[in-house]
């Protein structure tokens, strides 16, 4: 098929050389390995860097480019042919096939060894991006990166805390964050101790943000990650998630589990095993988190009833380190068994005949909903309160979709109107679960 | 008469307009030295020329009156007897129209029984009937005003557009070097959304790399590659025409993997525009055509500002015209003079309690508010605005009948609250129309000074109403005229005269003719009834040295007080607001904007109002940001394209996007997070929606460990402005004001405010936007450069096939 196609494409090249032979004074030729061929002028050639730059006429234009060797299959060059990259069947294929695994969930399984080759050989590269993106850090950062902070909580300074408080919260910087990560690396190649720690943490990095989990695993490997400590539960994700769930129950053998394990075994539908974990931590002053969690776990395998007891002993102890917190734990417990309440009871064929009103935030305010049932049947959605000034086209838009859809669950929110948008569909759930019977 | 001579004047005329056409067609050497490349001027120097060929060309068929090279006449003439065999029409075109207009419609001229389309127009009335193609050109003005006003700068039929079609799993398999086209192919089981979309020669589409994840941030790391055109497309294969430069970055996209493509209809990165299309699709001719039109709105502007204006050009070519119709502007286009006409006649005409002689000091305050008006322009300070015709009209419109038309079509709930700004515009209007009460039309006659400019282009007219012998002192003329510009002894007030030609139609001896200036046929006697005027006119010598002397006082201690309780501009603690985006530096933005209102028209969500007395008088009604009312469009560049003076450039949406109008500020004390209050991300979410990405999160009230190192769950997530970033729309302002104000009552005042002033807002006079961003980025040391290693200068090594066996280092 390949050669196929090349065979073509140099026909075609053939065919525009004939065709034309005042432009093939440039008689250099590159090819490419995926297929392409193009004629121009070699420019100059570094060796050291296993590049070559290549200027190439497009439509009447010159174009100054320069071809990494391992892009590139062979080159005439004054009349002879050099083969730089040997075509395999799989050459140019490797690096996007190994991303597309690495990132899909459960449809692999491979075997112990096969998920640590995996590791090996490709959570040890350096991705395609490191080298082009530009670190924009500010300048007053420490990159000695110390493993103690003295005094106060400094971003501008201290590079832990300009991770945690800029790089994780802000999508734009995750990538330059990784790679200031890789320059501390480069710094503190004599002190172990801190190494291992920018290792945890590039694993850790690659964990959550990136969710490129051999390189992660990589990473956290060489760190050694415990699994006392939550790098430890990535580690063991890292395995599950590339195919192999014994690795990951080997990584989770230990007395001290982070209670992020009870999420992981409740991923991996290992209910009861999660189930155990939150027990144990159940007992302890981190209740919450366990309860949280298992109440997740639960909810995740569709045990609904008992994810909400779990939900509501949060609010029912009432109790945490301070008063943020028990607002924080109470308000993710409280809107956990809002969600399960609201997506099984706001289905219209459970949905007793009447008139439901109900009101969510908009953009300017509180946004109310009217919507009226007969029949299993959504009627009418009208949008009986507004202070909307912005973004109006929602206003119509959305009610109609929900309408048409007899539902809200697959309405687009109006483009350019989103917020609006969502909170008549919120405001619609809610209204329609009032009425579930 | 000699019409042979006359005709081959009119010839001489059109060949001459044809050549100014032709030449600026062309872009002639001759068009760039005489018009210096004001295409609109040459294009009206040569219709005027035309347009005068035509009327000399007519004049030459004119026949049963007396002899003139000029004809102008379209009144329509009083009903007199003659006899059957006398043509009741003199000109061409009445008697053309006369043989195709059925019989019952015209009157019997042997009988002097009135006719169909006569009896009509004396049911609408005299002035109608008189002359009635001033009636319906006046009409139309005020339509066409009223349609620009309400209609195309009425923002809310603007809707944004959807995704629109894509087509996925293209591949790319070759391209052609000699073209510069690529070619992509695909199986034909992969999938298109949206329905029915053939991918046809010539299309626009854009080409996105499906494996970069949608929804990354900046342009940089768009996925979008570019747009292209389709050359050539069936199911499995694609032949597409880049739009923009081959790059070497556009080839990396396609050379560098084998990853799928995907083909979209619009760009998927690509930032909404629908406010900015939808105003450029309306707007057939300029939003602000009276505006420009305006001749004392451009001049004054131009003097205060001393820089030229673009509208100058539109500002001169309707003083030519009114050089054929002398203040024809006054008499049929101003649509504040058609306001007041109906004011006059529905209401003021009918009161005349009020009513004073035609004679007075008043008769020449127009002069002395132009006068002082252009005085105030030297000294920089621009007041035409307030006095001006376009802009009193404009405003009144806009503070009257806007927040009618946006209460009752979108809610009365979002019309802003009036300010004092709005009160005082809306006392001057009816000022200005009860002045009706003293005597019709008084503001016009009188009192405005953009009409005071026609008057003193009367000076260059060529044509003027003229009285014959016939006259018979009957008065009727005097009576109807809606100017005062018929002396008593109705002969001419050349200055006054708008052209209406009513007094025309109603002249019972046909002895009112409107013909070329010199004319001096069978013209009755002058002073017969004596006026008892000098040679400057009614009030003559005393009037002109009191009123000029009260003129430069007046305008002098004008400028002086503006000034003088003004903007401070030095004082950098003064009060400044945040302006339009693209708005000259705020000193020239005071001496350009002419407050006429058009732009708080055209601004979606009313995101601009009027200024008060924030900045004394000098800022008055002048636009600025009200961000906690609503946030500026990033999609909307509309109150620089209807800006008439240049004060709001008219900046494209790709530049606008990037002006910085001012800097959000966040309220550390107050915002929620850093308060320690509660969690909070609604100015980032929604700047992160508007595509500015301006504001990051930090991380505040972090608890640490012994050894530094933050606790998970601790602290809040904060709001951290990027001032390189930020251009100030204010929509994190209006989001923080609606909820967290108005609905949730936590806070007293939006805790993000957007602030202008120096280093907060970026004001160009000349020169792109983008550019400046590009500069100042590069000005930024780049943190790459000071990290990492430098790079091992590596040999770059000149080709030479001939002598070298192993070029490319490979060791074999």
């Amino acid at each position: 098929m390949l050669s196929m196609k090349s065979v073509g494409v140099a026909l075609v090249c053939f065919g525009i050389l004939q065709l034309h032979p005042t432009n093939s004074n440039a008689e250099d030729q590159v090819e490419l390995l995926n297929g392409t061929r193009l004629s121009g002028q070699m420019i100059g050639i570094r060796k050291d860097d296993r590049e070559f730059d290549f200027e190439s006429s497009f439509g009447g234009k010159l174009v100054k480019q320069t071809y990494a060797y391992d892009k590139i299959h062979a080159v005439t060059f004054g009349g002879k042919r050099f083969v730089i990259t040997p075509m395999t069947e799989s050459a140019p294929m490797a690096a996007p096939m190994a991303n597309a695994e690495a990132t899909t969930h459960h449809t692999t399984q491979r075997t112990k060894a096969e998920v640590l080759q995996f590791i090996e050989d490709f959570g040890s590269t350096e991705p395609d991006w490191l080298a082009s993106t530009q670190m924009n850090h500010p300048e007053t950062l420490d990159l000695e990166w110390p493993l103690k902070t003295e005094g106060k909580w400094d971003e501008s300074t201290n590079v832990g805390q300009y991770i945690w408080g800029r790089v994780s919260p802000n999508e734009a910087r995750w990538k330059p964050g990784i790679k200031l990560v890789y320059e501390c690396m480069k710094r503190h190649q004599q002190n172990r101790t801190l190494l291992v720690r920018d290792m945890e943490k590039l694993g850790d990095m690659y964990f959550t943000l990136l969710q490129d989990y051999p390189r992660a695993a990589y990473w956290l490997q060489k760190a050694d990650a415990s699994v006392s400590k939550e790098t430890g539960i990535f580690l063991a994700e890292c395995y599950w998630r590339l195919g192999n769930k014994e690795l990951a129950f080997a990584k989770l053998q230990g007395n001290l589990l982070h209670f992020n394990a009870i999420k992981l075994y409740g991923d991996m539908d290992e209910i009861e095993m999660a189930m155990n974990v939150a027990n144990v931590y159940a007992k302890t002053p981190l209740f919450n988190e366990a309860c949280l969690k298992a109440g997740d776990a639960l909810r995740g395998a569709g045990r609904l009833d008992e994810a909400i007891t779990f939900y509501e002993q949060v609010l029912d102890r009432n109790e945490a380190r301070n008063k943020e917190y028990l607002t924080r734990y109470k308000g993710l417990a409280q809107g956990a068994i809002d969600a399960i309440k609201l997506f099984d009871k706001a289905d219209v064929s459970r949905v007793a005949d009447g008139t439901y009103t109900s009101s969510t935030m908009g953009y300017n305010g509180q946004v109310e909903v009217t919507v009226k049932v007969a029949g299993s049947q959504i009627k009418n959605v009208t949008v009986s309160k507004h202070q909307e000034k912005q973004f109006y086209a929602a206003l119509t838009d959305t009610p109609k979709q929900i309408l048409d859809k007899q539902g809200f669950q697959d309405v687009d929110g109006t483009s350019g109107a989103t917020i609006t948008s969502q909170a008549i569909i919120n405001s619609t759930a809610r209204a329609l679960a009032q009425g579930a019977k | 008469m000699q019409p042979i001579r006359y005709r081959v004047l009119a010839i001489a005329f059109a060949v001459t307009g044809i050549t100014c056409v032709v030449a600026a067609a062309t872009q002639h050497e001759i068009y760039r030295w005489i018009f210096h490349d004001q295409f609109a001027l040459a294009l009206t120097i040569a219709g005027m020329m035309l347009a005068y060929s035509m009327m000399l060309w007519l004049t030459t068929f004119d026949r049963g009156r007396t002899g003139a090279v000029t004809r102008l006449d379209w009144f329509f003439p009083a009903l007199k007897r003659r006899s059957v065999h006398e043509s009741p029409s003199y000109s061409l075109a009445g008697r053309w129209l006369r043989s195709i207009i059925p019989a019952s419609f015209q009157s019997n001229h042997a009988t002097k029984k009135r006719g169909l389309f006569r009896k009509t127009l004396r049911s609408l009335g005299i002035s109608w009937l008189a002359s009635p193609v001033r009636r319906v050109v006046q009409g139309t003005c005020l339509a066409i005003f009223l349609t620009l006003f309400l209609i195309v700068c009425w923002p809310y039929n603007a809707s944004p557009v959807g995704p629109g079609n894509a087509s996925l799993g293209w591949s790319f398999e070759t391209l052609d070097q000699q073209s510069g086209e690529f070619i992509l192919g695909r199986a034909p089981s992969a999938t298109s959304t949206g329905s029915g979309w053939s991918l046809t020669t010539g299309d626009t589409l854009f080409v996105v790399e499906e494996r970069i994840v949608q929804g990354t941030q900046d342009a940089e790391t768009s996925a979008t590659i570019g747009d292209f055109m389709v050359v050539k497309s069936d199911a499995r294969q694609i032949r597409l025409a880049p739009r923009q430069d081959i790059t070497p970055a556009l080839l990396d996209s396609f050379l560098d993997q084998a990853g799928s493509f995907s083909l979209h209809e619009c760009d998927p990165a690509g930032w909404p525009r629908h406010y900015a299309d939808n105003l450029a699709r309306k707007e057939i001719i300029p939003a602000e055509t009276f505006l420009m039109i305006d001749p004392l709105v451009s001049l004054s502007t131009a003097i205060a500002s001393r820089s030229w204006i673009g509208s100058l050009v539109s500002a001169a070519a309707i003083l030519i015209v009114c050089v054929l119709i002398p203040r024809g502007f006054c008499g049929y286009l101003c649509p504040l003079g058609t306001t007041i006409d109906l004011f006059d006649w529905a209401i003021a005409g009918r009161i005349k309690t009020f009513r004073v002689p035609d004679d007075g000091w008043w008769v020449h305050i127009k002069y002395y508010l132009l006068a002082g008006t252009l005085v105030a322009a030297v000294c920089g300070v621009l007041v035409s605005g307030f006095f001006s015709a376009i802009p009193v009209i404009t405003r009144a419109m806009l503070f009257l009948v806007e927040p009618l038309q946006n209460g009752a079509t979108r809610g009365w709930h979002l019309n802003p609250s009036f300010g004092v700004g709005h009160i005082v515009s809306i006392a001057m209007f009816f000022a200005v129309l009860c002045l009706g009460f003293f005597r019709p039309r008084f503001w016009c006659k009188y009192v405005c000074p953009s009409g005071a400019m026609f008057s003193l282009g009367n000076l260059f007219r060529i044509t003027e109403r003229k009285v014959e012998s016939s006259c018979i002192h009957c008065n009727k003329c005097v009576e109807i005229c809606p100017f005062d510009a018929i002396k008593p002894d109705f002969t001419t007030r050349t200055t006054d005269c708008t052209m209406c030609q009513s007094c025309g139609g109603v002249c019972p001896t046909h002895a009112i003719k409107f013909v070329e200036r010199w004319n001096i046929v069978e013209l009755k006697l002058e002073n017969d009834p004596p006026t008892k005027e000098t040679a400057l006119g009614r009030r003559g010598f005393l009037s002109l040295a009191a009123g000029g002397t009260a003129t430069v006082v007046g305008g002098l201690s004008m400028a002086g007080a503006t000034k003088a309780l003004g903007a401070k501009l030095d004082d950098p603690n003064s009060y400044r607001p945040v302006r339009p985006p693209g708005s000259v530096p705020e000193k020239e933005f005071l001496e350009m904007c002419i407050r006429c209102g058009e732009c708080f028209k055209v601004c979606p969500n009313n995101v601009l109002q009027p200024e008060g007395f924030q900045q004394g008088l000098e800022g008055l009604w002048t636009p600025m940001v009200q961000a906690d009312w609503a946030g500026c469009e990033s999609s909307c560049n509309s109150c620089g394209q209807v800006c008439p003076t240049g004060a709001i450039r008219p900046l494209a949406l790709e530049e606008k996007r990037v002006a910085r109008m001012g800097l959000a500020i966040v309220n550390e004390s107050t915002c929620l997070p850093f308060a320690a209050a509660q969690a909070c991300d609604l100015c980032v979410k929604e700047c992160d929606a508007a595509g500015y990405h301006a504001i990051e999160f930090t991380q505040v009230g972090t608890e640490v460990d012994a050894n530094g190192i933050p606790i998970e769950g601790t602290g809040y997530l904060a709001p951290f402005v990027l001032e390189d970033q930020c251009v100030g729309c204010g929509l994190c302002q209006t989001r923080c004001y609606a909820i967290n104000v108005k609905e949730e009552r936590l806070l007293f005042e939006s805790a993000i405010i957007v602030k202008a002033g120096e280093g907060r807002e970026d004001r160009l006079m000349v020169g792109s936007y983008i550019e400046l961003r590009n500069q100042k980025r590069t000005q930024r040391p780049l943190m790459q450069e000071q990290v990492a290693p430098v790079p091992s200068p590596t040999r770059t090594v000149e080709p030479q096939a001939s002598t070298d066996d192993d070029p490319f280092g490979l060791g074999n």
